[in-house]
C-alpha cells in the first residue's frame, strides 16, 4: 500500500457531506425512476386533466349555462392553474418515497454505518441528506409545472383558458406547488429517520398524506361534527395544499398560508425528533 | 492506538460487553477473538461510535471517534455486514465516501486496483460474491490511509487465496507502524495472522498477550496411558502429584477396537490422561509399581482445543443446550 500518492485530506465539512450525499443519491437507479415518474405523473395529470376541460367546456350543456349566467366560467373548477397543479397529489407521493428512501435504504443496506463511520456528526449527514432532496424536489417541480403548462396551453387556449401570470394568487399557487413538494420530501426524511424501515415509513407517509384526507373529506360532507372538521383541517396534506388551491377559502379549511404553515410545522416537527433520535440511537 | 477502558454495553437486561478494558498498540496485528456472540463486533461499533457504550469509554489515537475531525485518515473499518447499498456500483460507494474527506477520484483508483476490484468495480455491489463484498470492505476501509485499521472477520467468505492476502495484508500494514485490530472466532486464523492476541467470551475478556504466550499457557502437554492397572498406577500417580483425568468415551472405543489377543481376551486396559508428569517419569513410576503398559504417549493439545477450553463456559450458542441454559430461557 501506498501512502504517498494522497496528500493528507482535510476535515470533514458540511460542503463535503453534500457531495458525498449528492452522489449518493444521484448513483441509484432508484432516484432517476422515482424523479422521472414524479414528472412524468404532473404532466400526464395536466395533460389529462385539460383534455376533460376542453370536452366540458366544448359541450353545449354547459355553453349554453355560460351564456345564462356569465359567473360560472369565471368561479369554474376549470382555471389554468388548477390544470397546471393537478398532478401534485400524485406526485407527492413519488416525492415521499424519495424522501423516505434516502435514510431507510442506509438502515436496510448497513450503509448508515459507514456513512456514520466516514462523518460522526449525524446531524450533519441529516441536514446534507435535507438540501439535497430540497434542491432535487425544487428542480423537478418546476420542471415538472412547466412542462404541464407547455402541454397544456395549446389545449386550454382553444376554449380561452390560460395562465395569467401576473395575477397574485396564481403565482401563489404555483409556488405554492413547489413549496408543497418541499415539505413533503422534508416530512418524509424525518418520518424515514424516525422508522428507518422502508416500508413502515412508506405506509405510514401514503396513510398521512392520502387515505386519512380521504377519509376525512368523506366524513366532512356526510357529516358536520365540529372535532371531525377540525382534525380534517389540521391534516398535513389537508392543510398544506390550501397554498396551491385558488378561489375563495371554504369556511372549514384554513387559509393558503396558514394551511402550509401547518405542513412546514409537520416536517419540522419530523425533522426535529429525526435529529433527537438519531443522536441518541445506535447505528 | 485504541484504548478502551471498562467498555460495556448492555442491551435492556443482556449485557453483550461488560467492563472491558484492553489497549492495541501500533506495528503489531492484534487479534480479536471470541466465539460467535461474545460482544467482538458490538465491541468495534462502540469503537467506531456507531453505537453508544452504556459505560466506560474507548478513544482512536487517543481521541473519541466522534471527536476526531477526518476519521477515514485516522481509522479505516471493514464493518461485520456488508455496509454497502446494492444498487450502488462500487465505485460509487467509495466515492461518495471519499468525497466526506475531499480525498481524490485517484484514491479511489487505487484501492479498487490494490484490493483487486478493479474489474467489477463499475458493477452493482448488488451482484457480488461474499468474497468481492469483502474486498470492497478493505477497499473501504484503505481509502483514507489511516493509521489504524478495524478489520471484523476480514477473511469471512473469502477464497484461500484471498485468506493469504488479507493475512499478509493485515502484517504489511503493521509492519509500516499502523494499528491493525482484527476479529475472527478462528483460533487458528488469529495464530497465524496476529502477534498479540485478546480473547473475547460473554463480553469479558479471557487473555490479553503475546500469541506465542498464549499458546504456550493455554495449550496443556498431557500423556496417554493405557494400561490394565489403572487403578494401581492412578493412585501412584496421584501420589507422585500428576493429577489424572478420566478417559474418554472414544478412547474406550479405541480400546475396545483392539480385540482380543491370540491367547485370549487380555485384561480390560483403561485409559488415563495424566498431566503434571512427562513419559519417562511415568513410565519408571509403573515400573516400580508393577503396572503393565499397553500405550505411553505425550500428547499436546492443539491451539483450537486450547481455545475451545477457555471459551467453553463463554459460548453464547450451543449446538445442544444444557439444561440449565434451558431454563433460563
Amino acid at each position: 500500500m501506498t501512502a504517498t500518492a494522497t496528500a493528507r485530506p482535510a476535515r470533514v465539512g458540511f460542503g463535503r457531506t453534500l457531495r458525498s450525499e449528492w452522489i449518493k443519491l444521484w448513483s441509484l437507479r432508484s432516484t432517476w425512476w422515482t424523479v422521472g415518474a414524479t414528472v412524468v405523473i404532473m404532466v400526464g395529470f395536466a395533460l389529462m386533466f385539460a383534455a376533460i376541460a376542453r370536452l366540458t367546456m366544448q359541450s353545449p350543456d354547459i355553453q349554453q349555462e355560460m351564456a345564462q349566467d356569465p359567473s360560472v366560467q369565471v368561479e369554474g373548477m376549470f382555471d389554468a392553474v388548477a390544470v397546471v397543479t393537478i398532478g401534485y397529489s400524485f406526485a407527492q407521493l413519488v416525492v415521499a418515497v424519495l424522501g423516505a428512501l434516502a435514510v431507510t435504504n442506509e438502515y436496510s443496506s448497513g450503509m448508515v454505518r459507514a456513512t456514520f463511520a466516514a462523518v460522526p456528526q449525524r446531524i450533519q449527514v441529516l441536514t446534507a441528506k435535507l438540501a439535497v432532496l430540497v434542491v432535487t424536489t425544487v428542480a423537478l417541480s418546476v420542471v415538472g409545472l412547466a412542462l404541464s403548462w407547455l402541454v397544456t396551453m395549446p389545449i386550454l387556449s382553444s376554449v380561452d383558458i390560460s395562465l395569467d401570470l401576473s395575477d397574485g394568487e396564481t403565482l401563489r399557487a404555483l409556488g405554492g406547488t413547489v413549496l408543497y413538494l418541499v415539505a413533503v420530501v422534508a416530512l418524509a426524511l424525518g418520518v424515514g429517520t424516525l422508522l428507518r424501515h422502508t416500508a413502515g415509513a412508506i405506509f405510514t407517509l401514503v396513510a398521512l398524506l392520502f387515505v386519512l384526507p380521504m377519509v376525512f373529506n368523506i366524513l366532512v360532507s356526510t357529516s358536520d361534527i365540529e372535532w371531525v372538521r377540525t382534525i380534517n383541517k389540521f391534516l398535513p396534506s389537508t392543510a398544506g395544499e390550501r397554498v396551491i388551491a385558488t378561489g375563495t377559502t371554504p369556511d372549514h379549511l384554513l387559509t393558503p398560508w396558514v394551511g402550509f404553515a401547518v405542513l412546514a410545522g409537520y416536517a419540522v416537527v419530523a425533522l426535529v425528533a429525526a435529529a433527537v433520535v438519531l443522536r441518541r440511537r445506535d447505528a | 492506538m485504541i484504548e478502551a477502558h471498562d467498555l460495556t454495553k448492555r442491551y435492556g437486561s443482556k449485557t453483550a460487553v461488560d467492563g472491558v478494558s484492553f489497549t492495541v498498540r501500533p506495528g503489531v496485528v492484534t487479534g480479536f477473538l471470541g466465539p460467535n456472540g461474545a460482544g467482538k463486533s458490538t465491541t468495534m461499533r462502540m469503537i467506531m461510535g456507531l453505537d453508544r457504550p452504556t459505560a466506560g469509554s474507548v478513544t482512536v489515537n487517543g481521541h473519541p471517534y466522534a471527536r476526531l475531525h477526518a476519521p477515514l485518515t485516522e481509522v479505516g473499518a471493514l464493518l461485520e455486514a456488508r455496509a454497502v447499498h446494492p444498487g450502488r456500483s462500487a465505485y460509487q460507494h467509495l466515492r461518495a465516501l471519499a468525497a466526506t474527506h475531499g480525498i481524490p477520484d485517484s484514491r479511489v483508483d487505487e484501492v479498487v486496483e490494490l484490493t483487486g476490484l478493479a474489474p467489477v468495480a463499475r458493477k452493482r455491489v448488488g451482484g457480488f460474491s461474499l468474497g468481492m463484498g469483502q474486498r470492497l470492505g478493505i477497499a473501504t476501509a484503505l481509502l483514507g490511509d489511516p493509521r489504524t485499521l478495524i478489520l471484523d472477520e476480514p477473511v469471512n467468505g473469502l477464497d484461500p487465496e484471498g485468506v493469504l492476502w488479507v493475512r499478509n495484508l493485515a502484517k504489511h500494514l503493521a509492519s509500516e507502524g499502523r494499528t491493525v485490530f482484527l476479529s475472527s472466532h478462528l483460533m487458528s486464523e488469529v495464530a497465524l495472522t496476529a502477534d498479540h492476541v485478546i480473547v473475547i467470551g460473554r463480553g469479558r475478556i479471557l487473555a490479553d498477550a503475546p500469541v506465542s504466550e498464549f499458546v504456550d499457557s493455554a495449550s496443556r502437554r498431557s500423556v496417554r496411558v493405557r494400561t490394565p492397572g489403572a487403578a494401581t498406577l492412578r493412585e501412584a500417580l496421584e501420589r507422585a502429584g500428576a493429577s489424572v483425568a478420566v478417559p474418554r468415551p472414544d478412547d474406550e472405543a479405541d480400546a475396545l477396537a483392539q480385540g482380543p489377543g491370540r491367547h485370549g481376551a487380555p485384561p480390560r486396559a483403561e485409559v488415563l490422561e495424566v498431566t503434571g508428569l512427562d513419559a519417562p517419569a511415568i513410565g519408571e513410576l509403573a515400573l516400580t509399581s508393577g503396572v503393565v503398559l499397553h500405550e505411553l504417549t505425550p500428547v499436546r493439545s492443539t491451539l483450537e482445543d486450547a481455545y475451545m477450553e477457555l471459551t467453553a463456559d463463554a459460548v453464547e450458542y450451543r449446538t445442544s443446550p444444557t439444561e440449565d441454559q434451558e431454563t433460563a430461557r
